[in-house]
């Protein structure tokens, strides 16, 4: 008989995927939209040598970082006593070191887009800071958006450093990507495929939400 | 002191103001020792490009970190200055003259009364509610003048505000300027090419040439005696040519030119001193018989173009050239030809002259 899906273990890891996208996400965007404004209205020294480093960044396999996360956290690595390797942790740790250089080259991106006077010209309105970064962000919200979908893309359809740091762990660290390794080198191609199905369906929907979000924001 | 006699407040002032960009061979430095806006004056700027006109606008609007602390003192009041190419923020119209006020502690109610009276100020109230980065250039740089004059500013900073407009353009927002100005009580410091627009507005000129405030006083007194040839270019005394005084008559000097061609000039000058003569161009007569000025020789119309309103006519004398400007359309305009020979002529009160330092 061959294999079923069974749907509570599909909507537990589906759950789980979405926690650790979410998270990783959410940190990427966090530490990554004030680096990349900082790097894109502040000149200093080094500046080139950062976003050369970003840039290489943007491109780096995934795998490869998912090996140094996995020796960073290591018993014997510099975090080991942690104890966050094969934890859903390691995993948004490792999601947010490969979002990360796609949301702070993308944001970097973005304020570069904008007049090169632009900040000098909402300074002289005598604006304080805060309003004047509120006013930047809301500029650039459409290339922070594209670095939303970028950033979420890239860690939704990760799966070797996830699986590295993680050890897909039944009903601790599984996620959807790691499933469908799992069952297709099982030969369950029925079940790879559902689960499959499952994550193309998360990529269309939320794809689909920040398209529309993304459109509706440019008719405005 | 004003030209008109009125003492004014300083709103900003600049005391050893020193400005530094670029390295190496792109270094440039401004230097000013001093200079003054006064509340409810225009200054104008006045430089070639690269002087550094808006290199001081900036440092006077406190943009230009390299200029030392303290050396712009501002006399209270908001200070801010409209770019050449202003920038639309996403949003309305209002809500971009809307975002100068933001954070200033303005309720609500008074938000929306000074965006209305800072749009109705420069007649784009009807576009309020449109994206304002569909505004043509001319509407943009209206909404850049509303979002500044919705500050109330004490001093207002305007780097080429007629940049890019049309001629009917430039006419109204060159109205709609000067009653805003007159209205506020704003000082005002302008840098514009456009030197028919500058006059329109200016109390007072500052000439700029490398990084440096070669003469500065009231309006008609940079405009009618520059200091040197170059300065005299700058403000549009377009006829300058060097000579000698060769002899003085009551009130009156002769510079020889050149051989057998005289300029009177009521600048006194000993005979033999070298010296140089600058004519605005509407201050050189063609001598129709009339009696208006005194006769200096003859020319030839070597070009006459128009702009509708103006008629320039180059003229030449030997191996120099002249300049008159003729309203377009009317009596002699109309009749001169290229080529044809015409008696000029000046009243020596209008033909500035100066020694020529050895």
């Amino acid at each position: 008989m061959a294999a079923e899906v069974q749907v509570g273990p599909v909507a537990e890891i589906t759950l789980r995927t979405l926690w650790v996208c979410g998270s990783a996400l959410a940190l990427a965007l966090l530490a990554g939209v004030p680096i990349g404004i900082a790097l894109g209205t502040r000149r200093f020294f080094s500046r080139a040598l950062v976003i050369s480093s970003v840039n290489a960044g943007m491109g780096a396999p995934p795998v490869v970082v998912g090996l140094v996360g996995a020796i960073l956290l290591a018993r014997s690595g510099p975090f080991g006593e942690w104890n966050l390797l094969y934890t859903p942790w390691a995993m948004v740790l490792t999601s947010t070191a490969i979002a990360l250089p796609l949301v702070i080259g993308l944001t970097l991106a973005a304020v570069g887009s904008l007049d090169e006077e632009w900040d000098l010209q909402v300074r002289t309105l005598g604006i304080g800071r805060g309003w004047r970064l509120w006013l930047l962000v809301r500029e650039i919200r459409m290339g922070l958006l594209a670095a939303v979908i970028a950033a979420l893309g890239g860690i939704l359809s990760e799966v070797g450093a996830v699986n590295m740091v993680g050890g897909n762990i039944a009903g601790e660290t599984r996620v959807l990507t790691t499933a469908i390794m799992m069952h297709t080198s099982m030969g369950e191609f029925e079940i790879a495929l559902d689960l499959a199905s499952v994550l193309v369906g998360l990529m269309l929907s939320i794809a689909l939400v920040l398209t529309w979000l993304q459109l509706s924001g440019r008719a405005r | 002191m004003s030209e008109d006699g009125v003492a004014r407040p300083v709103a900003l002032s600049a005391r050893d103001l020193r400005c530094v960009r670029g390295r190496g061979r792109d270094r440039f430095e401004l230097e000013v020792e001093q200079l003054d806006l006064n509340a409810g004056e225009v200054l104008v700027l006045l430089g070639p490009n690269g002087a550094g006109k808006s290199t001081l606008l900036r440092a006077l609007a406190g943009l230009d970190r390299s200029a030392a602390p303290g050396a712009i003192r501002n006399g209270g009041g908001p200070v801010t200055l409209v770019f050449q190419r202003p920038t639309a923020l996403s949003g309305t119209v209002s809500g971009n003259v809307g975002a100068a006020l933001l954070g200033k502690g303005v309720s609500k109610a008074e938000r929306e009364t000074r965006i209305r009276a800072a749009l109705a100020r420069f007649d784009i109230e009807a576009l309020a509610d449109h994206d304002a980065r569909t505004l043509s250039g001319g509407e943009l740089r209206r909404l850049a003048l509303a979002r500044a004059f919705v500050l109330e500013p004490s001093v207002l900073l305007l780097d080429e505000p007629f940049d890019d407009l049309d001629a009917e353009g430039q006419r109204i927002l060159s109205l709609d300027l000067a009653e805003a100005i007159a209205e506020t009580s704003v000082a005002v410091a302008m840098v514009t090419h456009d030197l028919r627009r500058a006059l329109l507005l200016a109390d007072r000129i500052a000439v700029l040439a490398e990084g440096r405030l070669v003469q500065h006083g009231a309006r008609d007194e940079v405009l009618l005696h520059p200091d040197t040839p170059e300065i005299a270019n700058i403000v549009g005394m377009i006829n300058v040519a060097h000579g000698r005084a060769a002899r003085r008559e009551a009130e009156t000097s002769w510079v020889e030119i050149e051989e057998g061609f005289e300029v009177p000039t009521t600048a006194p000058l000993q005979p033999g001193t070298r010296a140089w003569i600058g004519i605005r161009p509407e201050h050189l007569k063609l001598d129709v018989g009339r009696g208006d000025g005194q006769p200096i020789g003859k020319a030839e119309v070597e070009s006459i173009v128009s702009d509708g309103l103006a008629a320039v006519v180059t003229l030449r004398v030997r191996d120099r050239r002249f300049t008159t400007h003729l309203l377009s359309g009317r009596g002699l305009a109309r009749r001169l030809q290229r080529g044809d020979r015409v008696s000029l002529a000046v009243h020596p009160d209008q033909v500035h002259a100066r020694p020529v330092d050895i």
